[in-house]
């Protein structure tokens, strides 16, 4: 890059984009490894050293390009390596593979079939992405171009059209018809309530104050939900440019980036952002000429669920603590610092310059009625392909869980699929038809969310997942009000009594005065969805409660308190393997001697579970332990075949 | 009554406060020094740092020693704005390694906050610690994904390896663990991170194996 | 400062703009029960026992009324079997912690409401503290000394009132704290830590 020159017109833009797509040779050959938070965790940055060093030994550094670029949905495939012009996609890389693949495919063009994405249900090899079953049934606006530009070069980003909607807005638009368009596509907001964006823009617009604040929400708080972290680090620019289109819509100068402290690499990539972004101009005084001024700063969270609530949020940013108030007054007429306040999350900023440049039209044919566009999910848990998935309003459950998730892992039942994060609820298999979409998911008792969608099956207690989060979230409240805190530590002791065997008929009674009061009373949000995870599961899963209450029984074997682990004498092999991985020497055995577990010293940790390769353990609720073998039976030998 | 530009953001206004060195800008809220010339220095506001009363004129400086001026270092930075407290802190939080009470006590006095809100802060938050840490920081997640594939289990290994329990130090100093609600890597439950390598996909021998890694 | 009417309970009351519903109520001399509330200090809602429901938009909510701004024509209802039940319950769980021992103003408004303060209590192993957590002592410290010798840490369950010893010697013995306290927490007059000092909770100790 020579010198940079501020961009001082919308012609400069234009130019600008013209000279990069002209100086970027189609036929150029790069390397592009995914660098995100999940393949790092994989060792993507031992593969891009790898690939540094081959490179060089093998006199092509000048020849082909390496490039860092984020994620591209395929989470649990890591670390993915993709080669242009080919467009070949290879998953799996380790540092050792990266000598042949540059042998053999950069130079040789060879494609290497080990390498090519392996589906996890069906086994078989896909060359190209548009075959990947979990692939095609997805509709990627928001996140196509997470795995092809480098999220820390500006010039990647403006070479896809990048900013063009921010040109378009400044140059062709005024604030009410940017509003006005944002109406038209029905835009509700991306962070969990699903409130129609353009009433909060006008509220805060029409506010009668001349300081006004715009706030992007990275506190992504939700367990199991790590959308707004990939859009953050793969594509921050697509945020700052619906940021700085919010801003001249509502009238602010000022903004805010509010990165939670578990997110590093998104608070670096987006400061990184913002900095590139002053330097060319797109931010700060008179931008691309145009008379407006607009400025940003990054604000780090410190470790609390409970600032990712509007009002908490802003005063975390006053340096205080994240206390959440009564939204009597509406934080977009008295917000931070008593100012009116727009507050939105990562998704709906990121889909706004979309909106602008492809019209409200476009949006509002996609999606349902009640809610336009496509929703981006973290498909989690039991699942074959886990990862980020964006589909458009309105597909099925089943078919986001069956035919893009690849069904249940191990080839196991499916029970339940979590969606909403810890105000959300559990939804049972007979609702797996129901299209996404934030009022029909309310009707079931449970919400979208976020976008967290943790998929249960059949070994997970559903009386030990609504434990969890009762306790998840007795952890995070603030402890302000009555209701909440108190209520939830009834809560929290009432379930662990029952998953203890201690519980009670009319423990289930009691529960329900505390979840009315709780509901009616709380002062905040969190407060009055915290008993949604406990109602769905008492509503759906009734059974599984009885059971634990009337019969001290765990359907789904996960409860310690309700289970033991048996070795079965028929099947052990006696191969001391759960011997040896017994934290507390409960295992009894010897090398030709069958094993049996001693129950008083067992703590039932689940280890010899793991380790047995035989299948001989098994795991009893509720009924009687058969006694232990004779000592010194000696093991049936099974006849390998 | 004093006319104030913001150098940062051009904003224009007029000050009718008390401070005399710095106002804050009302729209970006960047500290706005005040022309010595424009405000007569009426007496001292009661200042709380004892050293300060010794200063009699900017010749001579006061040297600041100690958690004091490492302390000050962070505060000049932040420019000595009261809304840059969790910022400051976690700043100091991550050079110190912990927060002593001798350092919020110097916050409080340097920002000019009551003592009762910096404790309040540091200890409402998670990622803040009052007491000192081990050279490693182990962190295991306990999101809902994690969670569904067995993070207790990983949790209780870490504990009965260690001989620690959560939010504990090993006497040798070399390990402190965590549990942290999501780190945002949930296809890869569940998850462990050791300062700041992130280690997915975890099954029980792999904890043995990757704390011998950094004994 | 504009006039506006609202109908606290089937009747029409005048009250100003920039009121709460909690402050026009008790000028037409409407009993409505609190606990964390002081004429003096800034409304907090922490108890939320003083939640009326309002109709508003076809829609009825229960609101704190300590903290709900008046409007021109807001329908209030301040007693209901809801309402009671709610508050009822509310006393209850505020002895979770507190234990069963309240003196004061809870014990009068436990009696009002026939709240079993033991209800709860069975279900949870903690000793009782005998404090809710209203924050009147820390409130009215602020605003008499600034920089106060008694505070807030931790939150949620952990959340407690500790002494920083260091600030002791600010304390004016002007015995406000143990003149708001609702609970009978504060039983002695005189600037001795009241509560245990922040260095022992912190460890452990307490």
């Amino acid at each position: 890059m020579e010198k940079i020159k501020r961009l001082s017109s919308r012609k400069d833009l234009e130019k600008l984009r013209q000279e990069i797509k002209n100086n970027r040779d189609p036929r150029q050959r790069i390397v592009s490894v995914s660098v995100s938070t999940c393949c790092v965790a994989l060792g993507a940055l031992k593969v891009v050293e790898a690939f540094k060093t081959e490179l060089e030994k093998q006199g092509l550094k000048d020849k082909v390009r390496l490039k860092d670029t984020g994620c591209s949905g395929f989470c649990e495939q890591g670390p993915a390596v993709t080669i242009y012009p080919e467009e070949i996609f290879y998953f799996k890389v380790k540092p050792e593979d990266v000598p042949e693949i540059v042998t053999k495919t950069i130079k040789g063009k060879q494609i290497l079939e080990k390498f090519l994405y392996r589906d996890p249900a069906t086994g078989k090899r896909s060359r190209k992405l548009q075959d990947i079953p979990s692939y095609k049934h997805q509709l990627r606006l928001l996140t196509e171009n997470s795995g092809k530009i480098d999220p820390r070069n500006i010039e990647d980003y403006i070479a896809v059209d990048g900013y063009s909607a921010l040109e378009k807005t400044l140059f062709e638009m005024s604030p009410d018809q940017v509003v006005k368009e944002v109406k038209k596509a029905n835009l509700r907001g991306r962070g969990g309530g699903g409130f129609p964006t353009w009433i909060k823009w006008e509220t805060t617009r029409n506010a009668e104050d001349e300081i006004k604040y715009v706030i992007v929400n990275c506190d992504e708080g939700d367990p199991g939900a790590f959308m707004d972290r990939s859009l953050m680090e793969d594509n921050p620019h697509s945020v700052l440019e619906g940021l700085i289109i919010g801003a001249y819509a509502i009238g602010a100068h000022q903004g805010y980036v509010y990165v939670r402290e578990e997110y590093p690499i998104a608070a670096e990539n987006i400061s990184i952002a913002i900095k590139q972004a002053e330097e060319f101009g797109l931010l700060g005084d008179d931008i691309m000429g145009s008379g407006f001024s607009f400025r940003v700063k990054v604000h780090r969270g410190a470790g609390a669920f409970v600032s990712g609530e509007s009002s908490a949020l802003m005063t975390a940013i006053e340096g205080k603590i994240g206390e959440p108030r009564p939204k009597y007054v509406h934080t977009a007429v008295k917000g931070l610092w008593g100012k009116p306040s727009c507050l939105n999350n990562v998704k709906t900023w990121a889909t706004v310059p979309l909106i602008v440049l492809k019209g409200a039209e476009w949006f509002k044919s996609i999606g349902t009625e009640g809610s336009s566009g496509t929703a981006i999910f973290s498909l989690v848990g039991k699942v074959n392909s886990t990862g980020l998935v964006e589909v458009p309003m309105g597909t099925t459950l089943g078919d986001l869980i069956f035919k893009i998730g690849g069904g249940i892992r191990g080839g196991k039942r499916f029970k339940a699929v979590q969606t909403g994060g810890p105000s959300g609820g559990f939804i049972p298999e007979k609702h797996l038809d129901l299209p996404v979409d934030f009022d029909e998911l309310n009707k079931v008792g449970s919400m979208m969310g976020s976008g967290g969608m943790v998929v249960m099956d059949e070994d997970t207690c559903m009386v030990d997942a609504a434990r969890y989060f009762v306790d998840f979230l007795l952890e995070e409240s603030c402890g302000k009000c009555i209701p909440c805190r108190e209520g939830l530590q009834v809560l929290s002791n009432t379930i662990k009594d029952i998953c203890e065997g201690k519980g009670k008929d009319e423990d289930t009674l009691g529960i329900q005065d505390i979840v009315t009061t709780m509901e009616e009373a709380s002062l905040c949000a969190l407060g009055k969805t915290a008993a949604n995870p406990v109602l769905t599961s008492l509503k759906y899963f009734k059974d599984e409660w009885d059971d634990h209450i009337r019969n001290k029984r765990c359907t789904a074997k996960a409860c310690r308190a309700l289970i033991k682990y048996y070795i079965d004498p028929q099947k052990c092999q006696a191969c001391m393997l759960c011997l040896k991985e017994c934290p507390v020497a409960a295992i009894e055995g010897g090398k030709d001697q069958v094993h049996s577990i001693e129950q008083e010293k067992c703590t039932k940790c689940g280890a010899c579970y793991e380790a047995c390769k035989f299948d001989a353990i098994r795991k009893l609720s509720a009924e009687p332990v058969p006694p232990p073998p004779p000592k010194g039976m000696k093991p049936i030998r099974k006849r390998k075949n | 009554m004093v006319e104030l530009a913001c150098q940062h953001c051009n904003y224009k206004w007029d000050y009718q406060g008390e401070n005399e060195y710095y106002a804050t800008c009302p729209r970006c809220r960047y500290k706005v020094r005040i022309p010595e010339d424009k405000v007569p220095r009426v007496g001292r506001k009661k200042l709380s740092l004892e050293s300060k009363k010794k200063t009699l004129t900017e010749k001579r400086p006061v040297k600041l020693r100690g958690i004091a001026a490492i302390v000050n270092k962070v505060v000049q930075e932040a420019q000595y704005d009261k809304g840059m407290l969790i910022q400051i802190l976690l700043k100091l939080q991550r050079s110190f390694g912990w927060l002593p009470k001798e350092m919020l006590t110097e916050i409080s006095k340097q920002l000019e906050i009551p003592l009762s809100q910096v404790y309040h802060v540091a200890t409402f938050y998670k990622a803040f610690s009052l007491a000192p840490r081990g050279r490693h920081l182990i962190r295991v997640c306990m999101g809902t994904s994690c969670k569904v594939r067995g993070s207790h289990t990983i949790l209780e290994r870490v504990q009965n390896h260690l001989s620690i329990d959560k939010d504990g130090t090993t006497l040798d100093g070399k390990f402190s663990l965590e549990t942290v609600n999501c780190v945002g890597c949930c296809a890869l439950g569940p998850v462990m991170t050791v300062d700041d390598d992130y280690h997915g996909n975890l099954k029980l021998p792999d904890v043995d194996r990757i704390l011998s890694k950094y004994r | 400062m504009k006039n506006l009417t609202l109908r606290i309970d089937d009747k029409d009351i005048p009250a100003n703009e920039g009121m709460t519903i909690l402050e026009a109520a008790k000028n037409a001399k409407i009993e409505i029960p609190t606990l964390c509330h002081n004429d003096e200090l800034e409304p907090y809602g922490a108890c939320r026992i003083c939640s009326v429901e309002i109709e508003r938009k076809g829609r009825t909510q229960l609101v704190a009324s300590c903290c709900y701004p008046v409007e021109d024509g807001l329908k209030v209802k301040t007693r209901s079997h809801k309402i009671d039940k709610i508050r009822k319950t509310i006393i209850e769980l505020a002895a979770v912690s507190a234990g069963i021992d309240v003196t004061g103003r809870m014990r009068e408004l436990a009696s009002e409401y026939n709240a079993d303060l033991s209800r709860f209590r069975s279900k949870v192993k903690t000793d009782p503290t005998k404090c809710i957590l209203c924050g009147l002592c820390v409130r009215r410290c602020i605003e008499a000394t600034w920089d106060t010798a008694i505070g807030f840490i931790g939150r949620g369950v952990t959340r407690k009132i500790a002494t920083f010893p260091e600030k002791v010697s600010v304390c004016t013995n002007c015995n406000h704290c143990y003149s708001v306290c609702p609970t009978g927490r504060i039983s002695s007059i005189g600037a001795d830590p009241k509560f245990p000092e922040v260095d022992d909770i912190l460890a452990g100790r307490e």
